[in-house]
């Protein structure tokens, strides 16, 4: 009975003209998306290399200098683009991709694309994920709405019933033809995109594992819509209601609520302006230790700390350079104070993203879209891991330079220069984002919200087939 | 006849309770969506209006800071912060640039959850070092805003398709068809009438609607010239859609096909279209690499620090009255600082040049294809009323910078005098005033849509009277 359901159904679809032209379209921009993102992921990540190798240069050929003008004089971190970004460019439009590290301050990530761009860029972008999200739940419902309400309007209904079928069975082989056109429209572009990255040069982090658990999430996300879809169909009376209805399940679901959340959001757990923010921590830092404040009473009180601890009595016996002693625990100072307020700024996402999560109980498209966006890299916690990397680099970064300061050179001796060869024993900035497992666990509510939908729409749509 | 539909279409309306649905899903809508508008726009402003009441704090101390300074007072200050200098003036206590909202800000948040709306620009630092991105979660950017352009641009088509699609199918299926076709009145001219009736109805009520929300919910400043052409905007939209739905119902055949068919069109203009357009903007006039751009900065200034010395022993070689009046280390910094400052300037200046030159071809590239989609022309015009399109922001970051470069030189001018920073100087600051770009486009944009909805229109009566030979009836 299933496989009966499923072939004629699957013969029908395949017969329908319309069908047929609106998969080639979908398949069609699937292959552009692909093509245009594959392109710029190369060209990123070239542009990524050349700048991280100049910037390397620059830093290494400074000449003599004094350490800490080379820390002012700081270097760049370049976040580079990864391999399935190809599928998903997550907010990757909206964060910056470069960080400035240097003395006394953490920058944030700069020049973000979204900002170089027209508004139209607001409208979204014709990429993978656009498609994956939007377009291919659109093309089940235009495969599906009508499932079984054309039954009702053909009048082939009660023909069914005195065969005396059974319901699930039926229900169940045309489930399975809807669902087959999708997990083959689905697997061709994972599997493309599998096969286009490992065959491109520095796919750095890429794995078919990851690939392979998107998919997965994304064909979880299809299976709902396609429950939905189908529960609509079975409860409608007439095939324009059960489309017009189940659209209304789809602008809710996909546009609506995540623009409802943001606002939400945004009203509930506000991010400080970037003044408010630039205010604050300024506030913070001039109540603390300031390195290049010799007269502060902070200064003082660590001058006599480390006068004790050295049993001298002035700084000048001191077996190291006390300015750029001082001047590395004013850089550790500050770094706690960013951290606060870094960390601050994450605490308001977090809260932000309960209420994401709380919301995804409307909306299946919202764990999607994170859990999606989490696995690519390149959701807003991967943004995060990376600058963090880039601080805890900076800080580093910071005590290699005061320590040769401190080192090599006597109180008050500013005019000392670094070997010109010195900077090239500074280690390279690396960075390896978080493997998946990490990801997955960290992701877990996401996982277990769009299981908990997979199960209920199964369920509710299975339990309906016994009414008609 | 008109009449008669007209008394009829109504009946039915309100029978099938369709005026009051519609009236309750617009109200909600337009409710929430102005909610959230008007939310954000007392945010921008109290935002605005704190920072400047914190430099006018600031300002007072620093006047009490200076008189005891004059009359020759021991003061706590830190020595370089002290405002007899005129660059710490520069740098400690700058001017709010604020971009204010205009009264109809509340309309579409377009780029206004991107960029800054105030910037305090200091007399040292480039203009690379002013950041006119806000600080949001790129979570909230990337799903945007329910704000009223958004239920306009994307809902209100689908309200309209849902309240159109069938209205010539549903008397096919129901067999009333053929009554119909008794009646002395030509099919796509009662097809015309009862969709005109409908637009007519959905206008009041979109109309009514607004404006009870915004009575409700508070517009503080009623800008009649704004809300009209608000209104003009999305009235010719949704003539825009009706046609469409006039089309589809002469062309298409059942009430399924027929809601396809349009849906088909609402993905194409709303989604496709303007992500396939700014693809094509990015393709033609790619944004040079920032990344890229970063290391031709870096190499810029490195080769400017190391003039630095030359620019500031010829600066001093012209003016040796500065050379013997220097008595601070401080002081000498910020001169050969703010002379070599002016050298970076200019030798960055051709590479913001490239990317605001680049942006602006992309907007002109998006402004002529924008006629592709009235979803585009639509947001963008709402946009504009709302002071908040890109044009708006690019315009408010030149005037910061231009901002900067006055406030710089009116405090470099006491630099180099060596004149001291004293009280009676303080009412003689510049102050930033921005002044949004005129937006004469919008009635362009009305005139346009209505043109179109006409011609779309017109083509149906046209086509549809030849094919109508081959008879509606017959299937």
């Amino acid at each position: 009975m299933i496989i009966k359901t499923f072939y004629k159904e699957s013969k029908e679809l395949w017969r329908d003209g319309r069908v047929r032209i609106t998969f080639a379209i979908v398949v069609l921009l699937l292959g552009i998306a692909v093509w245009i993102s594959a392109r710029q992921y190369q060209n990123i990540n070239e542009q990524h290399q050349i700048a991280q190798k100049a910037e390397r240069e620059v830093w290494d050929n400074q000449g003599e200098k004094n350490p800490h003008s080379a820390a002012h004089y700081g270097t760049y971190a370049f976040k580079p683009k990864y391999p399935l970004s190809l599928v998903d460019q997550g907010v990757d439009k909206y964060v910056g991709s470069s960080i400035f590290l240097e003395a006394h301050k953490r920058n944030e990530a700069q020049f973000s694309a979204a900002a170089d761009q027209t508004g139209l860029s607001r409208f979204g972008d014709l990429t993978p994920d656009f498609i994956l999200l939007f377009i291919i739940p659109l093309l089940i419902i235009l495969l599906g709405y009508n499932t079984f309400t054309k039954e009702r309007e053909m009048g082939t209904l009660t023909l069914l019933k005195s065969q005396g079928i059974t319901p699930w069975k039926w229900a169940l082989g045309k489930w399975t033809a809807l669902f087959l056109p999708v997990l083959l429209i689905t697997a061709l572009l994972f599997l493309i995109t599998g096969l286009v990255l490992s065959n491109l040069k520095d796919f750095g982090v890429f794995n078919w594992q990851s690939l392979f658990s998107l998919f997965l999430v994304y064909i979880g996300y299809y299976i709902i819509f396609i429950n939905i879809v189908l529960f609509i169909s079975l409860k409608a009376t007439k095939s324009g209601i059960a489309l017009v209805l189940s659209l209304s399940v789809w602008i809710l679901a996909c546009l609506a609520a995540p623009k409802a959340a943001s606002n939400i959001a945004e009203a509930k757990h506000p991010y400080p302006t970037r003044q408010e923010f630039a205010a604050n921590v300024l506030k913070d830092k001039q109540n603390g230790l300031d390195g290049h404040n010799p007269w502060s009473k902070e200064s003082k009180l660590l001058e006599q700390e480390v006068l004790a601890e050295y049993g001298v009595d002035s700084i000048h016996k001191l077996p190291f350079n006390f300015d750029a002693y001082r001047m590395q625990k004013g850089e550790e100072h500050e770094a706690e104070i960013y951290f606060k307020h870094y960390n601050y700024l994450k605490d308001q996402y977090s809260k932000q993203s309960d209420l994401y999560q709380s919301l995804a109980l409307v909306s299946p498209y919202l764990p999607t879209r994170f859990l999606s966006m989490a696995i690519a890299r390149t959701d807003y916690t991967a943004h995060w891991d990376f600058s963090d990397a880039a601080e805890d680099y900076r800080i580093a970064t910071q005590k290699f330079l005061n320590a040769n300061f401190a080192e090599n050179s006597s109180y008050g001796e500013w005019g000392y220069r670094a070997d010109a060869d010195f900077w090239k024993k500074l280690p390279d900035f690396s960075y390896t984002p978080p493997k998946l497992n990490a990801i997955l666990s960290s992701n877990a509510s996401n996982l277990w919200i769009l299981g908990a939908w997979m199960a209920v729409s199964f369920a509710l749509f299975l339990i309906t087939t016994k009414t008609v | 006849m008109l009449r008669y539909n007209f008394k009829y279409e109504l009946r039915l309306l309100l029978r099938s309770r369709w005026i009051q649905i519609l009236s309750l899903i617009l109200l909600v809508l337009f409710g929430f969506s102005t909610f959230n508008g008007i939310e954000k726009v007392a945010k921008r402003k109290s935002d605005i209006s704190i920072a400047k009441q914190q430099v006018q704090e600031s300002d007072e101390a620093m006047l009490k800071l200076l008189d005891s300074v004059e009359r020759g007072l021991p003061v706590s200050a830190s020595s370089w912060t002290i405002p007899t200098s005129p660059m710490a003036v520069g740098n400690y206590h700058p001017r709010v640039a604020a971009m204010e909202p205009k009264p109809m800000a509340f309309v579409a948040t377009g780029q206004a959850d991107l960029f800054t709306h105030y910037i305090k620009p200091t007399v040292s630092g480039d203009d690379f070092a002013l950041n006119f991105t806000e600080m949001t979660s790129p979570v909230q950017l990337l799903f945007g805003s329910f704000d009223l352009a958004f239920v306009i641009v994307y809902l209100l088509p689908l309200l309209i398709i849902a309240f159109t699609y069938n209205v010539l199918s549903a008397e096919k299926e129901q067999g009333s068809l053929r009554l119909l076709a008794s009646q002395p009145i030509s099919i796509r001219k009662w097809v015309f009438q009862k969709l005109i009736l409908r637009f007519f109805w959905l206008s009041v009520l979109v109309t009514l609607s607004m404006l009870i929300v915004f009575l409700l919910v508070g517009t503080e400043t009623f800008e009649w010239g704004g809300i009209v052409s608000l209104l003009g905007l999305t009235l010719s939209y949704m003539l825009i859609w009706f046609a469409l739905a006039f089309l589809v119902n002469l062309f298409v055949g059942t009430s399924a096909k027929n809601a396809v068919s349009l849906i088909m069109l609402w993905v194409i203009f709303v989604l496709l279209t303007p992500s396939v357009i700014n693809q094509l903007a990015n393709t033609l006039y790619p944004m040079p690499s920032r990344t890229l751009m970063i290391n031709e900065m870096r190499e810029h200034k490195a080769e400017a620090t190391k003039r630095q010395d030359e620019i500031l022993d010829n600066f001093l070689r012209d003016h040796p009255e500065y050379a013997i009046n220097d008595s601070t280390q401080s002081r000498n910094f910020y001169h050969s600082y703010m002379a070599s400052q002016k050298v970076v300037k200019e030798a960055l200046e051709p590479i913001v040049d490239t990317y605001e030159q680049q942006l602006h071809k992309q907007q002109k590239w998006a402004k002529k294809l924008q006629w592709f989609s009235p979803a585009i022309v639509v947001q963008e015009s709402l946009n504009q009323l709302a002071g908040t399109s890109t044009a708006d922001y690019e315009s408010y970051r030149n005037q910061v910078i231009g901002f900067a470069e006055t406030w710089r030189n009116h405090l470099m001018t006491y630099l180099y005098n060596n004149k001291p920073f004293a009280q009676q100087d303080y009412p003689s600051l510049p102050n930033f005033q921005f002044s949004y770009i005129a937006n004469a486009t919008i009635g362009l944009s009305v005139l346009v849509l209505l043109l179109i909805a006409g011609a779309l229109l017109a083509f149906g009566f046209a086509v549809q009277g030849r094919l109508q030979k081959r008879g509606l009836l017959s299937n």
